[in-house]
């Protein structure tokens, strides 16, 4: 074991302080997390608690329902990340529609539907665009090649969301957040720093082995001595400023609205939509698609989870109605999910 | 609960052991019918071993096969886990109206020089050509008979606390092959199948080491899947180090792209076996000299606690339980 | 959330970049990051090179661990 990650080992299983409460926001961590066995390192008096940072698991569920409605009912050509597959509509996940006929296809990019439709002018093809500032990026830059090469069978439905309003929403659920690090490298810290000067505590972290555990190793010291901090663990891809870039192609291309997350219900100001002038590309435009409301299981707690204020386990769906090939709430829906990974990991 | 069937329960994870036990088991069950890969019936003069696969795979041709070759070795290694020389193997195609003669011809072709290269003779077979639409492409089921020497006895419900596990290769480069070719990923890998007929290797270990547990098939749902029934059939725990997992290239690098999980790509020319400690060494180095396996490695042990599970210690020194097989394989991107 | 991938940049044209990572290739976008140029390090996310890498984990969680 490399020298470093034995030093920040020794300072994590050392720990013997006060009970210490650490939200990890993205999704990616959660998964690494439970995949590096990180958890079973850490002494009682610590607790991880697992955050909203995963786009599929906070996707509301009257977005799968739009989805499954411009596939099987206005015969679109549905481009999406294989995380959206299998997360349950109201009626029906996307896995469901393609067993009925509709046509979904798995990408790695967003470039990747763009290019489906250049080259299949007779299919509609629509992009869920889901995820936060790290992905929205992406979809932005599919939008504008789309209109450079005049495609009119292309189309995205957005469902992209922006992490400052939820941090205000979760300050006061965890002793420090540990921030997305690949989020922190399009907005930069500024957001982060200001949280600090409130009085909310937190790290940036990477997702390697060394970078995980040294960014807990910090955020225990840092906690022990009592004072607000913010420091930037992953200084090798996150800037001061982030990606000027990307956040001026965002600005160009979307704008702010009021959006949904589900389990934690509607976040002013946390979701982005396209802008008039991109509003060809719009599928909820384009396929004049209904005001859809989705209706989930009411004993789903996964809003408490989300927060910090149950476990997965004290849900009374967890395990038994709820699992990873039945998922009912968010946060079973995906592999990163609080709930799939306690599931898969710790029972 | 489904009402129709998924293209999950035919992922090889937990829905597809559930269709199977639903439906098939429950019409079926008879002493013969095991999970194993292949049953082992007594007969006049000794044992033999019977298997039957369908292979569907799109693309039928694919970077270090075709479905033809996939058929043939898909038989063979079945028997070969069982401990079985495989001797005779019937096949049965259905193809869809409309498909290339000379692709048949390649695909057969491929059967041929498949089945004399594990030494199995293809003595039956059946054609059945259904019309445009009803099937993709061409469809093949092949049926493999073998004959197990005296003193064999394999089985997944066989491992002991304190044997070794072994893997004849690097893992998961059939599935990210055909996951490359049929996705619209736009990845390039350098990334060939291991699609491969396995009974000289399973032979020369025999012949090596008597007293071998566990012979086991890693094809559909991949090392992970195999493992989780093995722990799950003989009520053992597996250790996994993560350090020793062979695996190429090609497949770690799209796997990280992906976010996939390389212990749960399948597998066509990948067997897990488990064998006592002492003998483990002497295994890996035979299969080493052979071509198909030459990057054998012992990759955990067998252990009498967590009963069912498969334990990770993963690269900071922790223990943590593998995922346990999901469905259908899923890209996690954003 | 977010699965980034650490890659090696091989070459560059019109705004698009080859990258490697461990045996795999794949043309992603370079329009984001200014003065790309092969050999370059790039952290990649769903076909956007989202950020130039100037260093090894390691290295930094070595000089990050100074912190405290």
């Amino acid at each position: 074991m490399n020298e470093v990650i034995e030093q920040a080992r020794e300072i994590i299983t050392g720990y013997k302080g006060r009970e210490i409460r650490i939200m990890e926001v993205c999704g990616t961590h959660t998964h690494e997390i439970f995949r590096l066995g990180i958890r079973q390192l850490l002494p009682e008096s610590i607790k991880l608690i697992s955050g909203p940072g995963c786009p599929v698991c906070v996707t509301p569920v009257g977005y799968i329902d739009e989805a499954v409605m411009l596939s099987l009912e206005r015969g679109c050509t549905i481009c999406t990340f294989g995380d959206l597959i299998r997360v349950p509509g109201s009626e029906k996940s996307l896995a469901q529609a393609r067993s009925e006929g509709a046509d979904i296809n798995m990408i790695y990019s967003p470039d990747d539907a763009v290019e489906m439709a250049k080259n299949f002018p007779d299919k509609q093809v629509v992009f869920l665009a889901v995820g936060f500032e790290t992905t929205t990026p992406s979809a932005c830059l599919a939008v504008k090649k789309a209109k450079k090469l005049g495609l009119e069978n292309f189309s995205i439905l957005t469902a992209n969301k922006t992490m400052p309003n939820a941090y205000e929403r979760l300050k006061h659920s965890a002793d420090a957040f540990l921030y997305p690090g690949h989020v922190n490298a399009i907005t930069g810290n500024a957001v982060c720093r200001k949280l600090c000067d409130e009085g909310v505590s937190g790290v940036v972290s990477g997702f390697t082995a060394a970078e995980l555990m040294s960014a807990l190793a910090v955020t225990i010291r840092m906690l022990e001595k009592g004072e607000p901090f913010f420091v930037n663990c992953y200084p090798r891809v996150v800037t001061e400023e982030g990606n000027i870039a990307a956040q001026k192609l965002m600005k160009e291309v979307m704008e702010e609205c009021d959006t949904e997350w589900r389990g934690l219900g509607l976040i002013e100001r946390s979701g982005q939509r396209l802008r008039k002038e991109y509003s060809d590309f719009d599928a909820r435009i384009k396929y004049s698609l209904p005001e859809i409301k989705g209706h989930s299981n009411a004993a789903c707690r996964c809003g408490e989870v989300l927060q910090g204020k149950c476990r997965p386990d004290e849900c009374k769906l967890f395990g038994k109605v709820c699992t990873p090939l039945h998922p009912v709430g968010a946060c079973m829906v995906s592999d990163e999910g609080a709930c799939s990974a306690y599931y898969q990991y710790d029972r | 609960m489904n009402n129709t069937v998924t293209l999950a329960m035919g992922s090889g994870g937990v829905q597809t052991s559930e269709l199977i036990d639903n439906i098939f088991k429950k019409n079926f069950s008879n002493p013969l019918l095991t999970s194993d890969d292949a049953a082992v019936i007594d007969f006049e003069g000794g044992r033999i071993a019977m298997t039957t696969d369908g292979f569907i795979v799109s693309p039928y041709e694919f970077a270090g096969g075709n479905i033809g070759k996939l058929s043939i070795c898909g038989a063979v290694n079945d028997l070969a886990c069982m401990g079985a020389e495989p001797l005779y193997l019937t096949c049965s195609f259905v193809i869809e109206e409309g498909f290339p003669l000379e692709k048949l011809e390649i695909i057969a072709g491929s059967m041929a020089e498949t089945a004399k290269k594990a030494g199995v003779v293809i003595v039956a077979g059946d054609t059945k050509v259904a019309g445009k639409g009803q099937v993709d492409g061409v469809f093949i089921t092949t049926t493999g008979v073998g004959r197990i020497a005296d003193g064999i006895s394999t089985s997944g419900a066989f491992a002991r606390p304190g044997d070794k596990i072994i893997v004849t290769g690097d893992i998961g480069r059939h599935g990210c092959t055909i996951l490359l070719s049929r996705e619209s990923f736009g990845i390039d890998a350098d990334v060939t199948s291991d699609c491969a007929p396995l009974w000289k290797n399973v032979k020369a270990c025999l012949d090596a080491a008597k007293d071998i547990h566990v012979i086991r098939d890693a094809t559909r749902g991949g090392v992970g899947t195999v493992l989780y029934e093995i722990a799950s059939q003989s009520n053992v725990g597996i250790m996994l180090d993560s350090s020793k997992i062979p695996v190429a290239d090609g497949v770690k690098g799209t796997c990280s792209l992906l976010g996939l999980e390389p212990l749960y790509l399948a597998c066509e020319g990948r067997l897990v076996i488990s064998a006592p400690a002492d003998e483990a060494d002497k295994i890996v180095e035979v299969l080493r000299a052979m071509p198909d396996s030459e990057n054998a490695a012992v990759i955990g042990e067998v252990t009498d606690s967590d009963p069912g599970k498969v334990i990770m210690l993963t690269a900071i020194g922790a223990k943590t339980l593998l995922a346990r097989p999901g469905g259908e394989l899923l890209p996690r991107i954003c | 959330m977010c699965v980034g991938l650490a890659a090696k940049v091989l070459s560059i044209k019109d705004g698009e970049a080859v990258i490697y990572a461990g045996g795999a290739k794949r043309t992603i976008s370079a329009e984001l990051i200014e003065d790309l140029a092969p050999g370059d390090y790039v952290m990649v996310h769903a076909g956007v090179a989202i950020s130039k890498i100037t260093d090894t984990d390691e290295d930094q969680a070595g000089k990050i661990m100074r912190i405290i």
